[in-house]
């Protein structure tokens, strides 16, 4: 634990070793981040599950409309060599399709499902990553994509309400709007210690 | 016998937030089951790609409602991060005590629920009584009792006010000398043993194929993994506590960690009120106007332990004046999920609502 420092480099030899590394960050003692290609993202976990990076902390993606990519990141934990490890590689944004990891670490079940969901990646060899999760029904594109707008998602599917009555005050006998203006003249007064302006 | 379909939830008193566990059950053994998360979306985490970065203080409370500290914490340090901030040395030890309040009022509400499902209605009326003091703690710092938006980018919103702190160690003392009752009314109530022992066990194996972190692991594996101790972040490497483990994991066990895991927060309060210096609590985060600053480029992920395990923020900037991405790592994914999924099968209809209050599953922050 005392020699953070060299856990990083181990691990940034390993890496460079299993794979050809596009780019790597350094992010502080305990985390580093590195983007390699699509198809040595399995190699490297394996690689990494084998050699103490058990946990599989958080699968996810990001959405890159100028560049037309989709990003999938994958963050990986070794207890007992406290290093987070950025896992990055960019897929294709017309046809996402990402193999599945599920073979590597069982957990990512639910996170590629949900991925799948909000930014519509493809994972095949996840068994029912196209099955709803959390959404109902969703009949739009995947809403975490950039080019997804919710404020004209909201107006299309609950549209402003017609009412067959005027629920207005505008009844004669109705005094409601008068006591409010009342109450606001008052409140005013009290604000400015009861002196006229 | 038919297989016949029933759901716990979405409201029930062994169920935190509305998620509905649905289940196949034969006589009184369920043979599959599911969770249906979904109740509590409310799209987070694009509301807070059309927000300021201090906009979306207002909003991360809301990812878990039992236990919002965490929320403000991971997105505090995951932009310092990113803007590479050093905050006031004063405002660490502000925000350790924040969160070790916290974490004890989470414990004592998921110790106490353990009272719903189990029909203790008593154990759960004195560990509401007592969050309930903490939060009358809490809205004496913050202002608020539940939401506080107190953890801050850049430090704490202001300075502890005169005096509160002799009131938190009155509080912590009186709290500490009643654990061992709460000892006798939960898991050392024969009654109680007779009901939680031996139920939904979680074996060692089961740990890394689900991704369970916290107090589930711990209790599984017996090892002290946790995060203020491996990967330490605000000045969790200069107070002492131990981590509590245990290598049996049923309902008991689990109870038990988050009884002796209250004892730890409250020394680790004591310590703080002791080490902590006089000073400023808050720097101004960015450059330009007062809230429209932007952050640098990058990618990060702030991990943090909560009350139920590893809960991070994985955030990237784009250099804007909003977060590009925000992604919210529930700590109750694997356990809430996968766990429902996989490991319920098998044990009985009653022992489901012990699982998901034992395990510690949050709704809110699987729907976020």
């Amino acid at each position: 634990m005392m020699n953070s420092m060299n856990n990083i480099k181990e691990v940034e030899d390993l890496v460079n070793k299993t794979v050809k590394v596009l780019k790597t960050e350094n992010i502080d003692k305990n985390q580093i981040a590195f983007e390699i290609e699509k198809l040595e993202v399995h190699r490297l976990l394996t690689v990494l599950k084998n050699t103490g990076w058990i946990q599989l902390s958080y699968l996810s993606a990001i959405d890159w409309p100028d560049e037309n990519k989709f990003e999938v990141v994958y963050i990986v934990f070794n207890w007992e060599k406290p290093v987070y490890i950025q896992v990055r590689t960019k897929i294709d944004r017309g046809n996402p399709v990402m193999e599945s990891i599920l073979p590597i670490f069982p957990g990512a079940k639910y996170y590629e499902r949900e991925a799948h969901e909000f930014f519509g990646i493809a994972f095949p060899g996840n068994p029912d990553y196209e099955k709803q999760l959390i959404l109902e029904n969703w009949d739009d594109i995947p809403p975490l994509r950039k080019d997804f707008d919710p404020s004209a998602y909201s107006a299309r599917k609950f549209p402003s309400r017609e009412y067959p009555q005027d629920f207005s005050v505008k009844d004669p006998n109705n005094k409601t709007l008068e006591k409010t203006e009342e109450r606001k003249k008052r409140a005013k007064a009290l604000r400015v210690g009861g002196k006229k302006q | 016998m038919k297989e016949m379909k029933l759901f716990l939830g979405p409201q029930h008193p062994g169920m935190h937030g509305n998620a509905s566990v649905h289940m196949f059950v034969d006589g009184d053994i369920i043979k599959r089951s599911y969770l249906l998360p979904g109740m509590l979306h409310r799209g987070f985490e694009k509301q807070m790609e059309r927000k300021l970065w201090v906009n979306n203080i207002a909003l991360i409370p809301r990812v878990c409602v039992p236990e919002p500290d965490i929320n403000e914490m991971s997105f505090a340090i995951a932009t310092e991060k990113l803007l590479k901030l050093e905050i006031p040395e004063r405002a660490h030890w502000i925000r350790m005590i924040i969160l070790e309040l916290a974490r004890i009022s989470a414990h004592l509400m998921a110790y106490g629920g353990i009272g719903g499902p189990t029909g203790n209605y008593t154990l759960m009326y004195h560990a509401q009584l007592d969050r309930n003091l903490i939060l009358d703690i809490f809205e004496k710092i913050t202002g608020a009792r539940v939401y506080h938006q107190y953890i801050v980018i850049g430090g704490v919103r202001q300075d502890l006010p005169v005096g509160i702190t002799k009131e938190i160690l009155e509080f912590v003392n009186d709290l500490e000398s009643r654990l061992v009752e709460y000892r006798d009314l939960g898991i050392d109530n024969a009654s109680m043993i007779m009901r939680i022992k031996d139920t939904i066990m979680l074996p060692k194996e089961v740990v890394w194929e689900l991704g369970v972190t916290g107090i589930g692991m711990r209790s599984a594996v017996g090892k002290a993994y946790d995060i203020r101790k491996v990967a330490p972040y605000a000045r969790y490497d200069q107070v002492e506590f131990e981590v509590p483990t245990s290598s049996y994991s049923d309902a008991r066990a689990r109870l038990d960690i988050k009884i002796k895991e209250v004892q730890q927060s409250i020394n680790i309060i004591k310590q703080c009120i002791e080490k902590m210096p006089e000073g400023p609590v808050r720097v101004k985060p960015g450059r330009g106007q007062s809230m429209r600053w932007t952050v640098p480029k990058g990618h990060v992920y702030a991990p943090i332990e909560s009350s139920r395990g590893e809960f991070g923020y994985y955030m990237v900037s784009n250099g804007g004046t909003t977060p590009w991405r925000v992604g919210v790592r529930g700590a109750s994914y694997p356990q809430g999920l996968l766990g429902i999924e996989k490991y319920l099968p098998g044990t009985r209809i009653d022992d489901a609502a012990l699982w998901v209050d034992t395990m510690g599953i949050c709704a809110p922050e699987i729907d976020r």
